[in-house]
Protein backbone atom coordinates (compact mmCIF):
# COMPACT_ATOMS: atom_id res chain seq x y z
CA UNK A 1 0.00 0.00 0.00
CA UNK A 2 2.71 2.52 0.91
CA UNK A 3 4.29 1.71 -2.40
CA UNK A 4 1.86 2.19 -3.93
CA UNK A 5 1.31 4.98 -3.01
CA UNK A 6 4.90 6.28 -3.10
CA UNK A 7 5.01 5.54 -6.80
CA UNK A 8 1.68 7.33 -6.89
CA UNK A 9 3.27 10.47 -5.88
CA UNK A 10 6.71 9.96 -8.20
CA UNK A 11 4.57 9.95 -10.80
CA UNK A 12 2.48 13.06 -9.77
CA UNK A 13 5.57 14.87 -8.98
CA UNK A 14 7.15 13.58 -12.25
CA UNK A 15 4.48 14.66 -14.61
CA UNK A 16 3.68 18.27 -12.72
CA UNK A 17 7.20 18.92 -13.17
CA UNK A 18 7.17 17.88 -16.92
CA UNK A 19 4.49 20.39 -17.82
CA UNK A 20 4.43 23.02 -14.80
CA UNK A 21 7.90 23.75 -14.66
CA UNK A 22 8.20 23.47 -18.69
CA UNK A 23 8.77 26.98 -19.94
CA UNK A 24 10.92 28.51 -17.00
CA UNK A 25 13.68 25.10 -17.02
CA UNK A 26 15.05 25.35 -20.30
CA UNK A 27 16.54 28.21 -21.58
CA UNK A 28 16.29 29.50 -25.57
CA UNK A 29 20.22 30.25 -26.40
CA UNK A 30 21.10 31.76 -29.39
CA UNK A 31 24.36 31.00 -31.18
CA UNK A 32 26.69 33.49 -31.06
CA UNK A 33 28.05 34.53 -34.44
CA UNK A 34 32.17 33.25 -33.54
CA UNK A 35 30.67 29.96 -32.35
CA UNK A 36 29.30 29.67 -35.98
CA UNK A 37 32.47 31.31 -37.77
CA UNK A 38 34.85 28.84 -35.24
CA UNK A 39 32.05 25.98 -35.95
CA UNK A 40 32.58 26.30 -39.71
CA UNK A 41 36.17 26.77 -39.12
CA UNK A 42 36.48 23.69 -37.75
CA UNK A 43 34.47 21.59 -39.97
CA UNK A 44 36.73 22.95 -42.74
CA UNK A 45 40.12 21.74 -40.64
CA UNK A 46 38.55 18.45 -40.05
CA UNK A 47 38.15 18.15 -43.44
CA UNK A 48 41.68 19.23 -44.48
CA UNK A 49 42.36 16.03 -41.69
CA UNK A 50 40.15 13.52 -43.40
CA UNK A 51 41.61 14.28 -46.97
CA UNK A 52 45.13 14.23 -45.42
CA UNK A 53 44.44 10.50 -44.86
CA UNK A 54 43.34 10.04 -48.31
CA UNK A 55 46.83 10.44 -49.54
CA UNK A 56 47.71 7.26 -50.71
CA UNK A 57 51.03 6.99 -49.47
CA UNK A 58 49.00 7.17 -45.79
CA UNK A 59 46.85 4.79 -46.92
CA UNK A 60 49.10 2.12 -47.80
CA UNK A 61 50.75 2.74 -44.77
CA UNK A 62 47.89 2.59 -43.11
CA UNK A 63 46.90 -1.18 -43.98
CA UNK A 64 50.19 -2.35 -43.37
CA UNK A 65 49.00 -1.52 -40.11
CA UNK A 66 45.53 -3.04 -40.14
CA UNK A 67 43.60 0.31 -40.12
CA UNK A 68 41.44 0.62 -42.35
CA UNK A 69 40.60 3.63 -43.85
CA UNK A 70 37.25 3.77 -43.13
CA UNK A 71 38.61 3.72 -39.15
CA UNK A 72 41.04 6.21 -39.40
CA UNK A 73 38.20 8.54 -40.66
CA UNK A 74 36.27 7.92 -37.88
CA UNK A 75 39.03 8.73 -34.86
CA UNK A 76 39.50 12.07 -37.25
CA UNK A 77 35.18 12.38 -36.43
CA UNK A 78 36.11 11.58 -32.94
CA UNK A 79 38.49 14.39 -32.44
CA UNK A 80 37.66 17.74 -30.71
CA UNK A 81 37.81 21.17 -32.86
CA UNK A 82 41.15 22.44 -30.82
CA UNK A 83 42.66 18.95 -31.48
CA UNK A 84 41.70 18.97 -35.34
CA UNK A 85 42.68 22.78 -35.39
CA UNK A 86 46.66 21.79 -33.87
CA UNK A 87 47.00 18.69 -35.95
CA UNK A 88 45.87 20.40 -38.93
CA UNK A 89 48.25 23.49 -38.48
CA UNK A 90 51.15 21.06 -37.87
CA UNK A 91 50.76 19.16 -40.79
CA UNK A 92 50.04 22.39 -42.77
CA UNK A 93 53.89 23.26 -41.72
CA UNK A 94 55.37 20.11 -43.15
CA UNK A 95 55.95 19.84 -47.18
CA UNK A 96 53.52 18.26 -49.49
CA UNK A 97 54.11 14.67 -50.13
CA UNK A 98 56.61 13.50 -52.87
CA UNK A 99 59.65 12.98 -51.41
CA UNK A 100 59.76 9.48 -49.51
CA UNK A 101 61.46 10.81 -46.13
CA UNK A 102 58.70 13.57 -45.82
CA UNK A 103 55.96 10.89 -46.58
CA UNK A 104 57.15 8.71 -43.95
CA UNK A 105 56.98 11.59 -41.59
CA UNK A 106 53.71 12.69 -42.61
CA UNK A 107 52.67 9.40 -41.89
CA UNK A 108 54.23 8.92 -38.51
CA UNK A 109 52.77 11.35 -37.86
CA UNK A 110 49.20 10.19 -38.80
CA UNK A 111 49.50 6.85 -37.89
CA UNK A 112 50.56 7.74 -34.34
CA UNK A 113 47.64 10.09 -33.61
CA UNK A 114 45.41 7.69 -35.15
CA UNK A 115 47.13 4.73 -32.72
CA UNK A 116 46.65 7.26 -29.88
CA UNK A 117 43.09 7.32 -30.36
CA UNK A 118 42.95 3.86 -30.97
CA UNK A 119 44.47 3.74 -27.40
CA UNK A 120 47.23 1.14 -28.50
CA UNK A 121 49.58 4.08 -27.84
CA UNK A 122 49.80 7.52 -26.09
CA UNK A 123 52.37 9.71 -28.16
CA UNK A 124 50.51 13.20 -28.52
CA UNK A 125 49.05 14.36 -25.09
CA UNK A 126 45.92 15.71 -26.69
CA UNK A 127 44.23 12.96 -28.08
CA UNK A 128 41.82 10.92 -26.06
CA UNK A 129 41.47 7.48 -26.35
CA UNK A 130 38.99 5.67 -27.53
CA UNK A 131 37.67 3.18 -24.56
CA UNK B 1 77.21 40.87 -57.47
CA UNK B 2 76.27 42.47 -54.08
CA UNK B 3 74.51 45.48 -55.99
CA UNK B 4 72.92 42.79 -57.93
CA UNK B 5 71.74 41.06 -54.73
CA UNK B 6 70.55 43.95 -53.08
CA UNK B 7 68.70 46.08 -56.29
CA UNK B 8 67.34 42.99 -58.56
CA UNK B 9 64.47 42.43 -56.17
CA UNK B 10 61.93 44.86 -56.40
CA UNK B 11 60.09 43.06 -58.75
CA UNK B 12 56.15 44.73 -57.42
CA UNK B 13 57.82 47.67 -57.72
CA UNK B 14 58.79 47.46 -61.12
CA UNK B 15 55.98 45.66 -62.34
CA UNK B 16 53.88 48.70 -61.06
CA UNK B 17 55.86 51.62 -62.39
CA UNK B 18 56.26 49.93 -66.17
CA UNK B 19 52.29 49.70 -66.83
CA UNK B 20 50.26 52.66 -67.34
CA UNK B 21 47.16 52.81 -64.51
CA UNK B 22 43.77 53.72 -65.04
CA UNK B 23 42.09 52.54 -61.92
CA UNK B 24 45.11 54.25 -59.44
CA UNK B 25 45.12 58.35 -59.60
CA UNK B 26 49.23 58.38 -60.73
CA UNK B 27 49.69 60.20 -57.68
CA UNK B 28 48.03 61.06 -54.35
CA UNK B 29 49.05 62.16 -51.01
CA UNK B 30 45.99 62.07 -47.55
CA UNK B 31 47.91 65.28 -46.17
CA UNK B 32 44.89 65.57 -43.49
CA UNK B 33 46.84 62.36 -41.98
CA UNK B 34 47.68 63.50 -38.62
CA UNK B 35 51.16 62.98 -37.27
CA UNK B 36 52.72 61.67 -34.11
CA UNK B 37 56.45 61.50 -33.61
CA UNK B 38 57.50 58.79 -32.38
CA UNK B 39 59.42 58.23 -28.56
CA UNK B 40 61.94 56.07 -28.55
CA UNK B 41 61.20 52.51 -29.57
CA UNK B 42 57.91 53.67 -29.88
CA UNK B 43 56.74 53.62 -33.42
CA UNK B 44 54.10 51.17 -33.11
CA UNK B 45 51.95 53.21 -30.76
CA UNK B 46 52.71 56.43 -32.89
CA UNK B 47 51.75 54.63 -36.07
CA UNK B 48 49.01 52.90 -34.47
CA UNK B 49 48.16 56.86 -32.62
CA UNK B 50 48.10 57.85 -36.60
CA UNK B 51 45.95 55.24 -38.00
CA UNK B 52 42.93 55.76 -35.31
CA UNK B 53 43.17 59.28 -35.70
CA UNK B 54 42.96 58.92 -39.20
CA UNK B 55 39.87 57.07 -38.94
CA UNK B 56 38.22 59.76 -36.72
CA UNK B 57 38.58 58.16 -33.37
CA UNK B 58 40.36 59.58 -30.99
CA UNK B 59 44.02 58.45 -29.92
CA UNK B 60 46.96 59.42 -28.52
CA UNK B 61 50.45 57.46 -28.76
CA UNK B 62 50.94 57.36 -24.73
CA UNK B 63 47.55 55.66 -24.23
CA UNK B 64 48.42 52.91 -26.47
CA UNK B 65 51.51 51.92 -25.15
CA UNK B 66 50.27 49.85 -22.52
CA UNK B 67 48.42 48.04 -25.11
CA UNK B 68 50.89 47.20 -27.62
CA UNK B 69 54.36 48.51 -26.55
CA UNK B 70 56.22 45.41 -25.01
CA UNK B 71 59.44 46.90 -22.84
CA UNK B 72 61.64 43.37 -23.01
CA UNK B 73 60.73 43.18 -26.41
CA UNK B 74 61.59 46.85 -27.34
CA UNK B 75 58.90 46.85 -29.88
CA UNK B 76 55.23 46.18 -30.40
CA UNK B 77 53.58 42.77 -31.77
CA UNK B 78 51.31 42.78 -35.07
CA UNK B 79 48.66 40.56 -33.17
CA UNK B 80 48.74 42.98 -30.26
CA UNK B 81 48.53 45.71 -33.05
CA UNK B 82 45.34 44.43 -34.51
CA UNK B 83 43.97 43.87 -31.08
CA UNK B 84 44.54 47.53 -30.04
CA UNK B 85 42.83 48.70 -32.62
CA UNK B 86 39.87 46.96 -31.80
CA UNK B 87 40.05 47.79 -28.82
CA UNK B 88 39.89 51.37 -29.56
CA UNK B 89 36.78 50.70 -31.44
CA UNK B 90 38.28 50.72 -34.70
CA UNK B 91 37.85 47.63 -37.42
CA UNK B 92 41.28 46.72 -37.85
CA UNK B 93 42.21 44.31 -40.81
CA UNK B 94 45.09 43.35 -42.80
CA UNK B 95 45.40 44.16 -46.13
CA UNK B 96 46.41 41.64 -48.84
CA UNK B 97 50.02 41.51 -49.01
CA UNK B 98 51.07 43.32 -52.07
CA UNK B 99 52.13 46.63 -53.16
CA UNK B 100 49.12 47.26 -55.79
CA UNK B 101 46.66 46.17 -53.01
CA UNK B 102 48.50 49.00 -50.56
CA UNK B 103 48.46 51.80 -53.21
CA UNK B 104 45.03 50.77 -53.97
CA UNK B 105 43.93 51.01 -50.06
CA UNK B 106 45.72 54.59 -49.94
CA UNK B 107 44.08 55.75 -53.44
CA UNK B 108 40.57 54.78 -51.56
CA UNK B 109 41.18 57.37 -48.56
CA UNK B 110 42.74 54.88 -46.13
CA UNK B 111 46.16 54.99 -45.06
CA UNK B 112 47.72 51.81 -44.42
CA UNK B 113 49.84 51.29 -40.92
CA UNK B 114 53.12 48.63 -42.49
CA UNK B 115 55.85 46.88 -41.00
CA UNK B 116 58.89 47.68 -42.62
CA UNK B 117 62.60 46.07 -41.47
CA UNK B 118 64.97 49.01 -42.33
CA UNK B 119 68.07 47.19 -42.09
CA UNK B 120 68.94 43.49 -43.26
CA UNK B 121 67.46 39.92 -42.85
CA UNK B 122 70.09 38.83 -40.09
CA UNK B 123 70.43 42.18 -38.39
CA UNK B 124 66.76 43.23 -38.53
CA UNK B 125 65.38 46.53 -37.65
CA UNK B 126 61.40 45.99 -37.25
CA UNK B 127 59.59 49.46 -37.95
CA UNK B 128 56.19 50.66 -37.54
CA UNK B 129 55.39 53.78 -40.17
CA UNK B 130 52.18 55.07 -42.04
CA UNK B 131 51.71 55.21 -45.59
CA UNK B 132 50.00 57.93 -47.00
CA UNK B 133 50.53 58.16 -50.27
CA UNK B 134 52.69 57.39 -53.24
CA UNK B 135 53.87 59.07 -56.90
CA UNK B 136 53.69 56.89 -59.56
CA UNK B 137 55.47 59.10 -61.85
CA UNK B 138 58.72 59.45 -59.40
CA UNK B 139 58.32 55.99 -58.16
CA UNK B 140 57.83 57.54 -54.82
CA UNK B 141 56.23 56.15 -51.50
CA UNK B 142 55.45 58.69 -48.85
CA UNK B 143 55.23 57.76 -44.87
CA UNK B 144 54.39 58.90 -41.72
CA UNK B 145 57.54 57.69 -40.02
CA UNK B 146 59.56 57.96 -36.95
CA UNK B 147 60.24 61.92 -36.19
CA UNK B 148 59.74 62.47 -39.92
CA UNK B 149 55.93 63.81 -40.73
CA UNK B 150 56.70 63.54 -44.46
CA UNK B 151 58.93 60.84 -45.57
CA UNK B 152 59.92 60.30 -48.94
CA UNK B 153 61.12 56.65 -50.11
CA UNK B 154 61.73 55.27 -53.44
CA UNK B 155 59.26 52.95 -54.28
CA UNK B 156 61.74 49.88 -55.01
CA UNK B 157 63.44 50.72 -51.38
CA UNK B 158 59.78 50.93 -49.62
CA UNK B 159 59.41 47.61 -51.01
CA UNK B 160 62.88 46.14 -50.16
CA UNK B 161 62.01 47.26 -46.39
CA UNK B 162 58.59 46.05 -46.47
CA UNK B 163 59.10 42.32 -48.03
CA UNK B 164 60.95 41.30 -44.98
CA UNK B 165 57.79 41.92 -42.89
CA UNK B 166 56.05 40.07 -45.49
CA UNK B 167 54.16 42.96 -47.11
CA UNK B 168 51.94 43.09 -43.36
CA UNK B 169 49.96 45.84 -43.75
CA UNK B 170 47.04 46.90 -41.66
CA UNK B 171 44.02 49.47 -41.81
CA UNK B 172 41.98 51.21 -38.77
CA UNK B 173 38.53 52.26 -39.82
CA UNK B 174 35.21 53.31 -38.40
CA UNK B 175 32.82 50.74 -37.96
CA UNK B 176 30.81 51.02 -41.45
CA UNK B 177 33.30 51.83 -43.78
CA UNK B 178 35.54 48.33 -45.26
CA UNK B 179 38.66 48.55 -46.66
CA UNK B 180 38.62 49.06 -50.38
CA UNK B 181 40.50 45.83 -50.84
CA UNK B 182 39.22 44.18 -48.22
CA UNK B 183 38.48 40.21 -48.97
CA UNK B 184 35.21 38.40 -47.80
CA UNK B 185 37.08 35.49 -45.52
CA UNK B 186 39.48 37.60 -44.01
CA UNK B 187 36.61 40.87 -43.29
CA UNK B 188 34.70 38.02 -41.14
CA UNK B 189 37.01 36.71 -38.89
CA UNK B 190 37.77 40.92 -38.73
CA UNK B 191 34.73 41.49 -38.01
CA UNK B 192 33.76 38.48 -35.63
CA UNK B 193 36.85 39.50 -33.69
CA UNK B 194 35.54 43.13 -33.37
CA UNK B 195 32.00 42.06 -32.90
CA UNK B 196 33.21 40.41 -29.76
CA UNK B 197 34.84 43.54 -28.01
CA UNK B 198 32.80 46.39 -29.01
CA UNK B 199 29.04 46.91 -28.14
CA UNK B 200 26.51 45.44 -30.12
CA UNK B 201 24.51 48.51 -31.99
CA UNK B 202 28.89 49.45 -33.82
CA UNK B 203 29.20 45.96 -34.53
CA UNK B 204 25.14 46.36 -36.22
CA UNK B 205 26.66 49.11 -37.87
CA UNK B 206 30.23 47.26 -38.78
CA UNK B 207 28.11 44.16 -40.03
CA UNK B 208 25.55 46.36 -42.05
CA UNK B 209 27.97 47.70 -44.78
CA UNK B 210 29.53 44.37 -44.99
CA UNK B 211 26.54 42.33 -45.83
CA UNK B 212 25.48 45.40 -48.30
CA UNK B 213 29.17 44.25 -50.01
CA UNK B 214 28.24 40.13 -49.98
CA UNK B 215 24.67 40.26 -49.21
CA UNK B 216 24.61 36.32 -49.28
CA UNK B 217 27.10 35.11 -46.79
CA UNK B 218 25.58 33.66 -44.01
CA UNK B 219 28.17 35.03 -41.51
CA UNK B 220 27.98 38.40 -41.80
CA UNK B 221 23.86 37.72 -42.35
CA UNK B 222 23.89 35.96 -38.55
CA UNK B 223 26.62 38.86 -37.23
CA UNK B 224 24.08 41.30 -38.36
CA UNK B 225 21.13 39.74 -36.98
CA UNK B 226 23.28 38.73 -33.03
CA UNK B 227 24.31 42.31 -32.84
CA UNK B 228 20.53 43.57 -33.49
CA UNK B 229 19.45 41.32 -31.04
CA UNK B 230 21.98 42.20 -28.42
CA UNK B 231 21.21 46.30 -29.42
CA UNK B 232 17.89 45.06 -28.56
CA UNK B 233 15.99 46.00 -32.00
CA UNK B 234 14.22 43.19 -32.33
CA UNK B 235 12.48 43.43 -36.00
CA UNK B 236 15.96 44.00 -37.44
CA UNK B 237 17.04 40.81 -35.74
CA UNK B 238 13.86 39.05 -37.12
CA UNK B 239 14.89 40.83 -40.75
CA UNK B 240 18.58 39.53 -40.71
CA UNK B 241 17.94 36.23 -39.59
CA UNK B 242 14.39 35.72 -41.91
CA UNK B 243 17.50 36.60 -44.87
CA UNK B 244 19.76 34.17 -43.55
CA UNK B 245 17.37 31.11 -44.14
CA UNK B 246 16.08 32.05 -47.48
CA UNK B 247 19.52 32.42 -48.14
CA UNK B 248 20.89 29.32 -46.00
CA UNK B 249 18.04 26.67 -45.67
CA UNK B 250 20.54 24.50 -44.24
CA UNK B 251 21.45 26.42 -41.37
CA UNK B 252 20.64 25.40 -38.51
CA UNK B 253 21.62 28.76 -36.23
CA UNK B 254 20.25 30.80 -38.42
CA UNK B 255 16.78 28.94 -37.65
CA UNK B 256 17.60 28.68 -34.15
CA UNK B 257 18.36 32.56 -33.42
CA UNK B 258 15.22 33.51 -35.47
CA UNK B 259 13.03 30.97 -33.51
CA UNK B 260 14.30 32.81 -30.26
CA UNK B 261 13.67 36.60 -31.65
CA UNK B 262 10.26 35.62 -32.91
CA UNK B 263 9.66 33.53 -29.31
CA UNK B 264 10.56 36.99 -27.35
CA UNK B 265 8.21 38.40 -29.72
CA UNK B 266 4.98 35.99 -29.09
CA UNK B 267 4.82 35.12 -32.26
CA UNK B 268 4.74 31.59 -30.80
CA UNK B 269 3.85 29.66 -34.20
CA UNK B 270 6.34 31.14 -36.43
CA UNK B 271 8.97 30.26 -33.72
CA UNK B 272 7.99 27.13 -33.80
CA UNK B 273 8.16 26.65 -37.53
CA UNK B 274 11.79 28.03 -37.00
CA UNK B 275 12.97 25.67 -33.96
CA UNK B 276 11.33 22.59 -35.40
CA UNK B 277 13.35 23.22 -38.59
CA UNK B 278 16.06 24.02 -36.34
CA UNK B 279 15.67 20.17 -34.83
CA UNK B 280 15.34 18.59 -37.95
CA UNK B 281 18.53 20.14 -39.56
CA UNK B 282 20.56 18.21 -36.33
CA UNK B 283 24.26 18.74 -36.81
CA UNK B 284 26.34 20.27 -33.75
CA UNK B 285 23.87 23.03 -32.86
CA UNK B 286 21.02 20.14 -32.14
CA UNK B 287 21.38 20.85 -28.20
CA UNK B 288 20.40 24.42 -28.94
CA UNK B 289 17.60 24.22 -31.00
CA UNK B 290 15.72 21.85 -28.70
CA UNK B 291 16.04 23.75 -26.02
CA UNK B 292 14.97 26.81 -28.07
CA UNK B 293 11.81 24.26 -29.34
CA UNK B 294 10.99 23.18 -25.41
CA UNK B 295 11.17 27.35 -24.45
CA UNK B 296 8.24 27.87 -27.13
CA UNK B 297 4.99 27.93 -24.70
CA UNK B 298 2.59 25.39 -25.85
CA UNK B 299 -0.18 27.49 -27.65
CA UNK B 300 -2.39 25.26 -26.83
CA UNK B 301 -3.56 23.13 -23.70
CA UNK B 302 -1.84 19.48 -23.56
CA UNK B 303 -4.27 16.72 -22.55
CA UNK B 304 -2.42 14.97 -19.62
CA UNK B 305 -1.59 11.23 -20.60
CA UNK B 306 -3.42 8.96 -18.52
CA UNK B 307 -0.55 6.14 -17.27
CA UNK B 308 -0.75 3.48 -14.70
CA UNK B 309 1.63 3.63 -11.97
Amino acid sequence: MIRKLKQLCVYVLATSLLFAGFTQSVQAAMISTDQIVASGNAQQERAKLASALDRPEVQTQLEKFGISQSDAQARVAALTDAEVASMSSQIDSLPAGGNGVIGALIFIFVVLLVTDVLGLTKVFPFTRSVR
Amino acid sequence: MLLTLLSGCATQTRALLARTHTELPSQLELKATPFFPQELYQCGPAALATSLRAAGIAAEPDALVSQVYLPQREGSLQAEMLAAGRRNGALSMTIPARLDALLTEVAGGNPVLVLQNLSLPWVPMWHYAVVIGYDLERGDIILRSGTTERLVLPMSTFEHTWARSNFWGMVTLAPGKLPVTAQEAPLVDALVAFEKGSDPATAHRAYAAAVERWPRNLALLLGLGNSAYGAGNRPAAVEAFSRATRQHPDSAPAFNNLAVVLNELGDYAAARVAAETAVALDGPWRAAALATLQSIPLTQPHKKPHKKP
